[in-house]
């Protein structure tokens, strides 16, 4: 299996990983009520949004303009990531490569770009606004701003697109194809994007119990094959020791709590760590607000580790959801098990944290990561 | 070196323009007909240019009204090239392990038709029908997918731009080699849109006429949709079931350019290195290959950039082996493009003829290769490459054999 050498968040609770890692601990929220100038015609009442972001001092004004905000996110966050784990990328920078996962990458250039062809012209419609449309800007924006040649893919697939990266990343780095993957995920908030989730019925607000708040931020790891990493004496902030994964034949759109595709989903990623179930002690739930998802994860992890589950830390209320969540998630998974605050049992060897992301659909993911030292 | 599960092609389904179904498709391959033609599903009068390889029939009558109106043209154009494709493999559904089974495409417009129109209602003021716009996520057709044949193993979607389809054929390949499923149901649909229509345009990278790739006079590309499937399937079981192997997939080589979003690198440095780790992926050399399915756009600057990737890559190889670009047929599928070609090459190994790069009528001295000009020729292929080049410098080659 692969190690997590660095992490990298740019996030609404912070700017970085270890101050995003902190301030989640601390129990804080970035979730808040939305301005009346965002709800225009909104049910949804509350969003999570990076309102102070700047892309200084990483990326000098003249040339953030060119990114859209998706890639500025992302090109911050894998550039933190590299930076701590030390990282030597350009002795071989064909062996490195990048996996993001995403569900809005690309709206707000696609929203701009359409709305001038549809409101003007075709004509008229701003070519700078074209190449950002496509979702896979931000890790393509990274890999050419970090000067990374190896293997490049964006995954959308709902909100454990996280996840889902970081297997494909983990599958890069076992066939040989790279040695370390930058793995992660980013999303950007949009007004458009918004009004579409919040009519077809997704997002939580005041005609709507269940649903899910929306957030925003980029989030990355950087996984090495292990022996690599050792050899060059990187930090071994954790293990990623398994990845579980479960579909449902469904509409794409819907949510479905199938408890059989969530235990599948747990137990693959437990047998594939070669863990039972109470060698697990931190636990991130998939819990995003969509009540019947989150109820069937409580009763499957009930049915799995018993009546006492391990204790949880819950990202989607600190941050929101979206498919940076996943992104979020991982590299809070990586910080705990870094962090010697933090809380496993003392006699736990290895400690293990459980990741778990689920979503429309019938995606289900679980990964397992683990001290690495 | 441990035994490494092999994966081999044993379905396949195709809808395009110039066939909607893998018969239809391959006959006119090998006919040079041409599949561009005046776009009739929008309004282009007010664009630069008006033709696209737009596809004419969608056989769907499988579906139910209901299930039609539900989903969008990329979910319906998707279904029925996966339909072709399990049903040629032989699987029997019903006695298969749906766990063991995945779904891996190649992602992009989706449903954008129908959320454009949405959107544009609300530009206007109105409220438009909110139901048009849950497709809008490239991930509705693998999950479509998935819900159609009962399917729950691994699903994912890759959102590559136009390497997508080629990505998530590589995505499929590496899950099967590491034990995560035994068959994934691989390629990708993609359809016309406004964003992608209006798009080239305004980069003034679309042939007012049909395309023309590698010809001196090209100007740029013609816009098409597809929808292409392949099953893909560890080969050691559909042996033993008796499957139809119709060609083996030995690798993949996925690279960043990390030149440039839009323009790829004109000294072939970076499209050789994608070819070459391809290559090395397959466990093949250069002189192993007999034929490559290029991506060949017929912009100026593809087709000049990928000539010289051939050369660096393959060095005396590439003046002896023919290469054709099937998108002087049936335009550039965009997300779907690597699926299509990946299904004609796949056909190419297994007939041994060549489709041909239509509408070539003059050398281009930048572009001096042999690019099978306008006539399908017969030629013994072992193993041929398919090449997908997009936008971000997200490329990605493919490696596909005659099974034996």
């Amino acid at each position: 299996m692969a190690v997590i050498t660095g992490t990298g968040a740019v996030s609404p609770l912070g700017r970085t990983s270890r101050e995003f890692y902190r301030r989640l601990r601390a129990g804080e929220s970035a979730i808040r009520p939305l301005a009346p100038e965002e709800r225009r015609g909104l049910q949804a009442t509350h969003v999570a949004r990076y309102d102070s972001f700047s892309p200084q001092p990483e990326i000098p004004a003249m040339k953030a303009r060119r990114f859209d905000r998706g890639s500025q996110f992302a090109i911050i966050a894998c550039a933190q990531a590299i930076a701590e784990a030390g990282y030597p990328v350009a002795d071989d920078p064909g062996a490195i490569g990048i996996a993001m996962g995403t569900g809005s990458a690309g709206a707000g250039a696609l929203t701009e770009f359409l709305r001038v062809l549809l409101v003007e012209s075709p004509e008229a419609a701003p070519p700078f606004h074209f190449p950002n449309t496509v979702a896979n800007a931000p890790a393509s924006q990274v890999s050419i701003e970090l000067k990374i040649f190896g293997p490049n893919v964006t995954i959308t697939q709902k909100d454990p697109s996280g996840l889902n990266a970081l297997l494909f990343a983990s599958l890069a780095i076992s066939s040989g194809r790279a040695r370390a993957m930058l793995a992660g995920a980013v999303d950007e908030w949009n007004a458009v994007y918004a009004m579409g989730f919040d009519r077809v019925g997704a997002l939580r607000g005041e005609r709507r119990a269940s649903g899910i708040v929306q957030g925003e931020g980029g989030f990355a790891v950087l996984l090495e094959s292990e022996e690599h990493a050792r050899g060059r004496g990187a930090p071994l902030l954790a293990r990623l020791a398994g990845i579980g994964t479960a579909g449902v034949p469904t509409e794409p759109y819907r949510f479905v709590p199938d408890r059989r595709a969530i235990a599948r989903a747990i137990r693959g990623a437990l047998g594939a760590a070669g863990s039972d179930p109470s060698g697990v002690h931190l636990w991130l739930p998939s819990a995003n607000g969509v009540v019947e998802m989150d109820r069937a994860e409580s009763e499957v992890m009930s049915e799995v580790f018993g009546p006492d589950p391990p204790g949880a830390i819950r990202v989607k209320d600190a941050i929101g959801e979206m498919a940076a969540a996943g992104g979020a998630q991982l590299v809070a998974a990586c910080r705990a098990l870094a962090d010697p605050e933090a809380p496993f049992p003392a006699d736990a060897r290895p400690r293990r944290v459980l990741v778990n992301s689920f979503g429309a659909g019938g995606n289900f993911f679980a990964a397992i990561f683990e001290s690495a030292t | 070196m441990a035994l490494r599960r092999r994966v081999v092609v044993t379905g396949l389904g195709a809808v395009s323009s110039i066939g909607s179904s893998v018969s239809e498709f391959w006959q006119n391959l090998l006919a040079g007909v041409c599949g561009i033609r005046p776009v009739s599903l929008f309004d282009a009068s007010t664009y630069r240019t008006q033709t696209a390889a737009e596809v004419s029939n969608i056989p769907d009558g499988f579906l139910t009204p209901a299930e039609k109106r539900r989903m969008s043209r990329a979910d319906r154009m998707g279904l029925v090239a996966a339909t072709e494709a399990v049903s040629q493999s032989g699987l029997d559904l019903s006695r298969e392990d749906p766990a063991r089974i995945g779904v891996i495409l190649g992602g992009g417009t989706s449903g954008l038709l129908d959320s454009e129109a949405v959107y544009e209602i609300w530009l206007k003021g109105g409220r438009g029908r909110p139901s048009r716009v849950l497709n809008h996520l490239p991930d509705a057709i693998t999950d479509r997918v998935a819900q159609r044949f009962g399917l729950e193993g691994l699903k994912s979607t890759i959102t590559t731009a136009c390497s997508s389809a080629a990505n998530a054929m590589g995505y499929a390949y590496d899950a099967i080699v590491g034990g995560l499923a035994d068959v994934v149901v691989t390629g990708g649909s993609d359809v016309l849109a406004r964003l992608t229509y209006g798009g080239f345009n305004s980069l003034r990278s679309v042939d007012p006429d049909p395309c023309r790739p590698f010809d001196r006079e090209r100007r740029g590309l013609s816009i098409g949709e597809a929808a292409g499937i392949l099953v893909f399937e560890e080969e050691e079981r559909a042996r033993r079931r008796g499957a139809p192997i119709l060609g083996e997939f030995l690798g993949y080589g996925v690279t960043s350019d990390a030149f440039h979003m839009t323009a790829p690198d004109p000294s072939g440095a970076a499209g050789a290195r994608t070819i070459l780790a391809a290559l090395d992926a397959a466990r093949r050399n250069p002189a192993d290959v007999d034929y490559v399915n290029a991506h060949g756009t017929a912009t100026l600057q593809n087709d000049s950039a990928e000539t010289a990737a051939l050369k660096v890559a393959l060095g005396d190889r590439a003046q002896a082996i023919p290469i054709s670009s099937i998108k002087s047929m049936i335009g550039h599928c965009l997300c779907a493009s690597g699926a299509i070609e990946a299904v004609a090459t796949v056909l190419t190994v297994r007939e041994g003829m060549v489709p041909p790069t239509i509408h070539y009528e003059n050398p281009d001295p930048t572009c001096d290769l042999d690019y099978v000009p306008n006539q399908a020729r017969e030629a013994p292929v072992n193993l041929a490459l398919s090449n997908s080049f997009a936008f971000g410098g997200n490329s990605s080659v493919v490696v596909i054999s005659r099974y034996e």
